[in-house]
């Protein structure tokens, strides 16, 4: 798939994710106009098996399209604008 | 510490552990309104709860899903009108109809075709708003699909005297049960008429060449009889008794007589070229119906004539007096069998556009509506043998088409009959 947009990375692994949710629901906020602008996507890379079932649906909610990769040791959530 | 500082610390921590709870709570609640799960404790320890500040974390994001819910209902609305405007503008009529064949929705062509302007056709029952009758076609498509659950392609349906190809398929629930049915129909009225012009033309051209020809044989001898028993009569030196030249003159009269008839089959067959000229079509309305004024009184049927304005028309007037003959004939033979009550042929003229409209109509029986599409066919005959041979109308259809005019029939079982054809005006409309 093509496209030019940055990826911003927000990389909780290994860590006890402290509600790995409300910081990705931070980062939506923060970066929103870029994101919504389709300038930039968030990568979520988490070990949490948890959040992959937690992000999706306020992201949903809020007009961005998921996609969760699972790779060898964590989870690669991405979330863009949804067209 | 003295107790009351001691109290007043576990107060402290009780009202504290009551604002944690609290905080927790509504977060989780909202994240909940927002469509997710709720956090596990691990997930969230109190000092990160009061850190990381949720609910205004939540409170922004509950922005952007407002943002993107608008945003939605937006592109819904335009999406809606986008096909509500398919819907309406497509050429062909769509409805929706529920279980118990009440009609759910429709778009605009359907109305235009079958619903009465002012009827509210949503929520009636579409057999009686569509075809207008108290229960459904043994053949209707719809009850069909409700019945079987599989769509029906393309049926031929006739609803309120327009003709229609269907299709219906199956609205279906979750669980697969059919609740409904959508039908998409094309109305083929016009197309069907066309057809059926074009059988009619070719079984005149069929019927016309084998009449023309049947009737360019006859002529011949048919020419000589009249021939010699002439020859006959003006010879002075043959002898004849009166009784012998009365019957010869029999033979003259009749002889001429089948020439009539013969000139009639090859103005049939349209091998006799018209002659047009510009003629007052009153006149030859006039001319007609005194022909006919014996059968007219022996029958005591009253003809209420009413020409007031000259209308000239474009036509070869002795064809066209045999159209109006054969209209009238028609009608007077129509009449055979109805006795007790008033019978009337009335005759009128109008001007409509470019032509010069000529209505004959009488209160006879009517024509029944299951024949009506077949009179002008020819040899299509109600009479008995010997009454009627079936090509008067189609004789007329004829010639009228040939002037460029068009006729047709209307007619109400039990009320009467009305024949209208229309022929070229000559010049514009006076007056
Ligand atoms: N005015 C009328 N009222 C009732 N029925 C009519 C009338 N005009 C025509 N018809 C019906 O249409 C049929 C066809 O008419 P058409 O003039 O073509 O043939 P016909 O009168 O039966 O025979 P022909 O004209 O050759 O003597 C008639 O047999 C009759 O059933
Ligand atoms: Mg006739």
């Amino acid at each position: 798939m093509e496209h030019t947009a940055e990826d911003i990375v927000l990389d909780v692994r290994g860590q006890i994710c402290p509600a790995c949710l409300l910081i990705t629901l931070s980062e939506l906020n923060s970066n929103k106009e870029r994101l919504k602008g389709e300038k930039a996507r968030l990568v979520v890379k988490t070990d949490h098996r948890d959040a992959t079932r937690t992000i999706p649906g306020a992201a949903f909610a809020m007009g961005y399209s998921v996609s969760v990769v699972q790779k060898e040791r964590h989870y690669e959530i991405t979330l863009e604008h949804e067209k | 510490m003295s107790s009351a500082g001691k109290i007043e610390e576990t107060d402290l921590r009780t009202s504290n552990e009551r604002l944690k709870k609290y905080i927790r709570e509504k977060v989780n609640h909202l994240l909940s309104v927002m469509g997710t799960k709720p956090l596990n404790k691990e997930e969230l320890d109190d000092s990160t709860l009061i850190e990381l500040d949720p609910i205004g974390i939540i409170a922004l994001s509950f922005e952007q899903v407002l943002e993107h819910q608008k945003e939605t209902n937006r592109r819904l609305t335009v999406a809606k009108d986008q096909l509500q405007a398919v819907f309406d503008t497509v050429g062909v009529c769509i409805s929706i109809i529920d279980e118990d064949m009440r009609i759910v929705n429709c778009n605009e062509k359907q109305k235009e075709l079958l619903v009465s302007s002012n009827t509210k056709a949503i929520g009636r029952h579409c057999y009686d708003i569509y075809c207008g009758k108290d229960s459904p076609n043994l053949d209707c498509p719809a009850v069909e699909t409700l019945a079987t659950g599989k769509p029906v392609f393309i049926r031929e349906v006739k609803k309120k005297h327009k003709h229609f190809q269907i299709v219906t398929s199956p609205l279906n629930d979750a669980d697969g049960k059919v609740t409904g049915v959508i039908e998409v129909s094309m109305d083929v009225t016009e197309k069907k008429k066309v057809e059926e012009l074009m059988r009619q033309a070719e079984k005149l051209t069929a019927v016309g060449l084998l009449a023309g020809g049947i009737a360019h044989e006859l002529n011949n001898p048919l020419g000589n009889i009249l021939g010699y028993a002439t020859l006959l009569l003006k010879d002075r030196e043959s002898g004849l008794r009166p009784e012998h030249r009365e019957k010869l003159e029999i033979i003259v009269e009749q002889a001429k007589k089948g020439g009539d008839i013969i000139r009639g089959l090859l103005d049939f067959s349209r091998q006799s070229v018209p002659s047009f000229s510009n003629v007052p079509i009153n006149d030859i309305i006039r001319k007609t119906v005194r022909t006919l004024q014996n059968r007219f009184s022996s029958q005591r049927i009253k003809t209420d004539v009413v020409l007031p304005e000259t209308f000239i028309v474009r036509a070869d007037p002795r064809q066209i007096e045999l159209v109006i003959l054969n209209l009238l004939l028609n009608s007077i033979q129509a009449f055979e069998g109805v006795n007790g009550r008033e019978k009337t042929i009335s005759v009128r003229t109008g001007r409509e556009n470019d032509f010069v409209q000529v209505t004959i109509a009488d209160n006879g029986p009517g024509i029944p509506e299951e024949i009506l599409p077949n009179i002008f066919d020819p040899f299509f005959t109600t009479k008995p043998i010997g009454k009627g041979a079936g090509l008067g109308l189609s004789i007329c259809s004829g010639i009228i088409k040939e002037h460029k005019g068009s006729i047709h029939a209307g007619s109400e079982a039990g009320k009467g009959t009305e024949f209208v054809f229309l022929l070229p005006a000559a010049g514009p409309a006076s007056g």
